[in-house]
């Protein structure tokens, strides 16, 4: 939306953004996007273009959150948050951020919802609370899920953003815990956006950024690709060619693409054998590789090492520790010991086991029943001559040798 | 004797690859990743290639006289269901728990020693499948991401796929099930004599025969 | 008596639903609910000690920071080990960063709307805003720009976050000029900068913000450099600048408008810190903000704080729990069978209400100025008196027990905190480049144990309880200041410190409860 007395670029100087910094923020959208360096100036215009015309309809949902998917994304600098808030969504409703309070703020909702339906954006953060019967959360006196129905079903595309709401993040570990009063279905305690529309047949588009938190730059990235460069056409449809950018689960394939060990700026020490055994060490302050203090970067796939963190400061590895893969499906599971080789296996058992010690104990096991059947066989007089050979088959005994031919 | 070499080239691809396989599980001490991926995949291959060439012989090659018989039976047909182990299962069970004294009478193989071989041959291919999909250029492959996703779901992956934890675990247990079988192995083929060591150490065949 | 109900409560962390009683413009009766359960607590369970570092932060996306520092800070006492010298320092600088950036987007982004308008902005006359900043001693901004953006927006018809905002409330005064206006909806879209600023500090440190990486049990993996510091630096000192150029001075320029939020909003006047950030010692009456219990009822005086006193009912939430009230190192968190619905007369919350030696606590910004200044700690006392000068209430520290109060309890101690963090960093570059040789971690060893981490999060007193059995953690418990704070009843009907606080409170409107919001808000929950 523009600002009619001043141009766009002024304004961005005025907000301390320089032209350059604006267009280096194109350069790594394209990156992001997975597209060529060649398109950055195609963004930079619809940015400007976006700056001219109305505002795109959006609301911002927090389902069982922590809130830091919204802290994350006000870290994002060029454009800022106010941007994003101000000159390209008209955010209507989010909880964290938004001025009204109350009946008020749920009317806004809902009147974005129905004005604008089949034609705005939801993006949802945190997890699905299916749990007794949605009641683990209620907002303005209904169940979370009846909300997530109702506005789910007339947005054009929801952006999930965050592993809570991709598939109930760290929430929906807590049934795999023997514990009083939990389900021992995950689903049945929270789950995520698109699996829990998919149930209630609700087939509204849902692009999925799972990470804990969501790195802003890629919510950015799905805004810009969204909204301004047509991935929702006119009638709120999203196209074909945005929808082939996205993997099966929903993902864009140009951030989920390849793990964060391909990229990793420590790779080179890996293949060298250099590696951190202990924090604080010497190995550690060199940057040698994580490998052994449990890294999940060789089976997590997001481009952390290439976008980083927090305007590009830095990112988990390149401060010292350990990827803990919450890039991940069921990441608290799928990863944890985070500072061990495997993930626990038998969650739901009031000790799970480590795999490796599982595997330890059953081949010690048969190799101690081994050992042991090799004092039956010396026992038995076997070692040496072996046993004596049978002088006929037992079934044969048994059913007859009369019978003709017999077994063989 | 080309299964004597077989045997070698198995034990040897079996060392390296547990060796080189947990070291990569596990960099023990620093200095050769590189080394040790070279050493696993050099190895992978070896063993392949060795499988193959021996499942290609199978159907070549003459192996082992009938009971009851003169007639030598082609290679492969040991590893099938024969007439002369029929109902023989049970008495292989209860003979090895010491339920019957008396060796039963059966082929070249026992039915449980038959099934056991059997089973080596898709496991090894299996641990070469989940080491693929656990390998960075081919594990998008449609093919391998599909075990990747199958096994993330048994692990309870949320929405599923992509997740490369449950595999790798599987990979890992391949090889303690690989390595169950040789300890089985080399302890009933060694337990009454050891003239199959013998056999395959010192290339001499017990001259008494067997 | 009408009833006046904010659900949601917005521009705060999580889910809150806030119902009054409204008699004669005045708020009579007041519960606070809790709306959202998740288990962090039950997830621990059969979990490594060190991964509760990794999940615990995820309770809160505002302050993982301090629930990081807390679960490493249990698993460490659990297990016997002390954290080395090289990780404290790092520690209190990354603790340092998370308490300016929450400040900071608290002050503006999350409470700001309810005292300053941007509607009202739109009326300002630019070189009248430049001459009020000049005045009020702020910094001053393209306010031409802003002026102009607000502008197109509201023209544009799309009011964006702004939408059903009370932008013509009688609630916002009648005499705060325009231009004042104009200059905080400024430093408001300032604020989401200087905010971001002081996260890359921690993401310098820790990887990432929110949820960090690097303070786990035993120290921290993050290894200082005097070039990684130097990086650090330059920020804190940005910062730094930014809050005693903009951020005190906007307070105190909004504040005399507001001057009736010191007769109210006060609640109980119970106070309770654990204190934060650790001095060599690593004793909590020695940190930095020290450790401390005042009830000012039974005057201006502070007592040494007991974890020991702690017990947390559930009478009044929809947990199960017997009857029972529990102290947190064997408490246990256990969701109903079946949801009984939202009856304020029986079951209203998912918050349980601990209780500190059978009292409500407040906890937060003004419960550790309120002890520190007691206890005399040197800048804070400088600070508050000049502050309380500065309101004409000289000499009468009292009359922080309120709404204001908090507000400026908040504030000025974002400015201590910014003066510290400058003397960390240089103290750290000093030690390295006089080739000291600094510790950074030890490992665990010990398997079985019990241990208690108490530490302050921005917004109160934070404990994390972790019971260890065989290397496996056998029960967890977290009592966050959000607990404290936003408790409902207990067994004997005690009402939690914000349900108090909003007691008194006047309300024009009662169906645009903006005051409610305000005190609500001003625990920054």
């Amino acid at each position: 939306m523009a600002q009619k007395d001043l141009g766009f670029y002024d304004q961005l100087e005025a907000r301390g953004v320089t032209r350059r910094d604006f267009l280096k923020f194109c350069g790594t959208m394209t990156a992001i996007l997975g597209l060529s360096e060649g398109m950055a100036p195609a963004i930079a215009s619809a940015v400007e273009g976006a700056a001219g015309s109305s505002l795109f309809p959006a609301v911002w949902m927090d389902g069982g959150l922590c809130t830091g998917c919204t802290e994350s994304v006000a870290q994002v600098t060029k454009p800022d948050i106010a941007t994003i808030l101000l000159d390209i969504l008209s955010l209507n409703y989010m909880e964290t951020i938004s001025m009204s309070q109350g009946e008020h703020a749920e009317e806004a909702l809902h009147e974005t919802a129905t004005h604008n339906e089949g034609k705005f954006v939801l993006v949802y953060e945190g997890s699905v609370m299916t749990g007794l019967d949605g009641n683990l959360l209620r907002v303005a006196e209904k169940t979370s899920l009846e909300s997530l129905k109702e506005i789910g079903s007339k947005a054009a595309a929801i952006i999930a953003v965050g592993s809570c709401a991709v598939d109930g993040g760290w929430v929906r570990s807590v049934p795999s815990v023997k514990a009083d009063g939990y389900p021992q279905e995950p689903e049945a305690w929270a789950t995520g956006v698109s699996q829990y529309l998919a149930s209630q047949n609700i087939n509204t588009p849902v692009i999925n950024l799972p990470c804990c938190p969501v790195n802003p730059e890629w919510v950015v990235a799905m805004i810009i690709d969204a909204v301004m460069l047509g991935g929702i056409d006119a009638d709120g449809k999203v196209t074909a060619a945005f929808a082939s950018k996205l993997d099966e689960e929903g993902r864009p394939k140009s951030i989920y693409g390849q793990t964060i060990h391909d990229n990793c700026p420590r790779r080179g020490h890996f293949e060298n054998g250099e590696f951190v055994y202990k924090f604080g060490s010497p190995e550690e302050a060199a940057g040698y590789c994580l490998y052994p203090v449990g890294c999940k970067g060789p089976q997590t796939k997001t481009n952390c090492p290439v976008v980083r963190w927090n305007d590009k400061a830095s990112w988990c590895v390149e401060s010292g520790a350990p990827c803990i893969g919450c890039g991940n499906f069921n990441w608290v599971d799928e990863n944890a010991p985070f500072l061990g080789r495997f993930r626990n296996i038998g969650l739901g058992m009031k000790k799970p086991v480590n795999p490796a010690a599982a595997a330890t104990v059953v081949g010690g096991v048969a190799v101690a029943a081994l050992a042991a059947h090799g004092f039956g066989m010396k026992a038995a007089g076997r070692i040496g001559a072996g046993a004596p050979m049978e002088k006929m088959k037992d079934w044969d005994r048994k059913h007859g040798a009369s019978k003709k031919g017999g077994d063989k | 004797m080309p299964f004597v070499l077989y045997h070698w080239i198995n034990a040897l691809a079996m060392l390296f690859l547990t060796l080189s396989g947990l070291y990569i599980h596990y960099p023990v001490f620093p200095g050769f990743m590189g080394t040790a991926r070279g050493v696993h995949f050099f190895w992978m291959f070896t063993l392949i290639i060795n499988l193959i060439v021996r499942i290609v012989l199978a159907f070549f090659v003459k192996s082992a006289v009938m009971p009851s018989t003169r007639e030598q039976d082609i290679d492969y047909k040991n590893w099938l269901p024969q007439e002369a182990n029929r109902h023989q299962f049970i008495a292989w069970i209860k003979y090895y728990t010491f339920f019957k004294k008396e060796h039963p009478i059966s082929a070249k193989y026992a039915g449980p020693q038959k099934m056991s071989y059997l089973i080596t041959v898709p496991l090894t291919f299996f641990a070469a499948y989940t080491g693929f999909a656990l390998w960075g250029p081919t594990s998008d492959w449609a093919f391998f991401a599909a075990g990747t996703r199958f096994f993330a779901d048994l692990f309870g992956a949320g929405i599923g796929g992509g997740n490369l934890m449950g595999i790798r675990i599987v990979h890992y247990w391949t090889m303690w099930a690989i390595l169950l079988f040789t300890a089985v192995h080399a302890y009933l083929a060694n337990i009454y004599n050891f003239d199959p060591s013998r056999m395959i150490f010192l290339w001499k065949e017990n001259d008494k025969g067997h | 008596m009408v009833k006046s109900v904010i659900d949601p409560v917005t521009r705060i962390e999580g889910h809150l639903r806030v119902e009054c009683e409204v008699e004669n413009g005045v708020i009579t009766d007041a519960w606070v609910s809790g709306t959202l359960f998740r288990g962090m607590e039950t997830i621990m369970q059969g979990r490594d000690p060190s991964d509760a570092y990794f999940i615990s932060q995820r309770i809160c996306g505002v302050c993982p920071i301090s629930h990081g520092h807390a679960s490493s800070m249990s698993a460490e006492s659990a297990l016997g080990v002390d954290f080395p010298g090289g990780a404290r320092l790092v520690r209190n600088l990354i603790e340092a960063a998370e308490f300016l950036h929450s400040h900071i987007l608290w002050f503006y982004t999350l409470a700001a709307l309810d005292y300053v308008n941007p509607a009202k902005a739109l009326e300002a006359d630019i070189a009248a805003t430049y001459d009020l900043a000049q005045a009020a001693g702020t910094s001053t901004a393209n306010f031409a720009a802003v002026q102009s953006r607000i502008k197109t927006l509201v023209e544009g018809g799309d009011l964006s976050i702004f939408t059903n905002g009370y932008l013509d409330h009688p609630g916002y005064p009648e005499d705060m000029p325009a231009e004042l206006h104009l200059i905080a909806v400024a430093h408001y879209l300032e604020a989401l900068e200087v905010q971001a600023e002081a996260a890359q500090i921690i993401a310098l440190m820790g990887g990432k913000f929110p949820h960090f990486m690097t303070s786990i049990p035993g120290g921290t993996a993050w290894v200082p450099t005097v070039e990684k510091l130097d990086d650090v630096l330059f920020r804190f000192k940005r910062v730094h600048d930014w809050i005693y150029s903009t951020m005190i001075p906007d307070t105190l320029a909004i504040a005399p408008f507001y001057k009736d939020a010191l007769t109210y909003g006060g609640g109980h006047g119970n106070f309770l810190a654990w204190g934060v950030f650790d001095s060599a010692s690593r004793e909590l009456p020695d940190r930095y903000l020290p450790s401390g219990a005042v009830f000012t009822s039974k005057g201006l005086s502070v007592e040494e704080a007991d974890e020991g006193k702690i017990l947390e009912y559930v009478d009044h939430t929809w947990l199960n729990g017997d009857g029972k009230a529990l102290h947190p190192s064997e408490g246990k968190t256990v969701p109903p069978q079946a949801f009984t619905g939202y009856d304020p007369k029986t079951e209203y919350s998912w918050a349980k209400a601990p209780r500190y030696d059978g009292a409500a606590m407040e906890v937060g910004p003004l419960a550790r100025m309120v002890v520190a200044y007691l206890k005399g700690v040197a800048p804070v006392k400088t600070l508050i008196d000049t502050a309380l000068e500065a309101l004409g209430a000289a000499g009468k520290p009292e009359v922080l027990v309120s709404l204001l109060g908090r507000i400026a309890a908040r504030n000025l101690e974002a400015a201590v905190i910014a003066d510290w963090s400058l003397e960390w960093v240089t103290e750290l570059i000093e030690t390295i480049k006089s080739g000291e040789k600094l510790e950074f971690h030890k490992p665990l060893k010990e398997k079985n144990g019990k241990g208690a981490g108490l530490w302050e999060a921005p917004r109160g007193a934070l404990g994390h309880w972790m019971n260890v059995s065989g290397g496996k953690i056998a029960n967890y418990q977290v009592c966050t200041p959000s607990t404290w704070d936003l408790s409902p009843r207990d067994a004997d009907g005690i009402r939690g410190p914000m349900e108090e606080a909003l007691i008194g409170v006047p309300v024009i409107d009662p169906e645009r409860p903006i005051e409610a919001g305000r005190i609500a808000r001003s625990f920054d929950p």
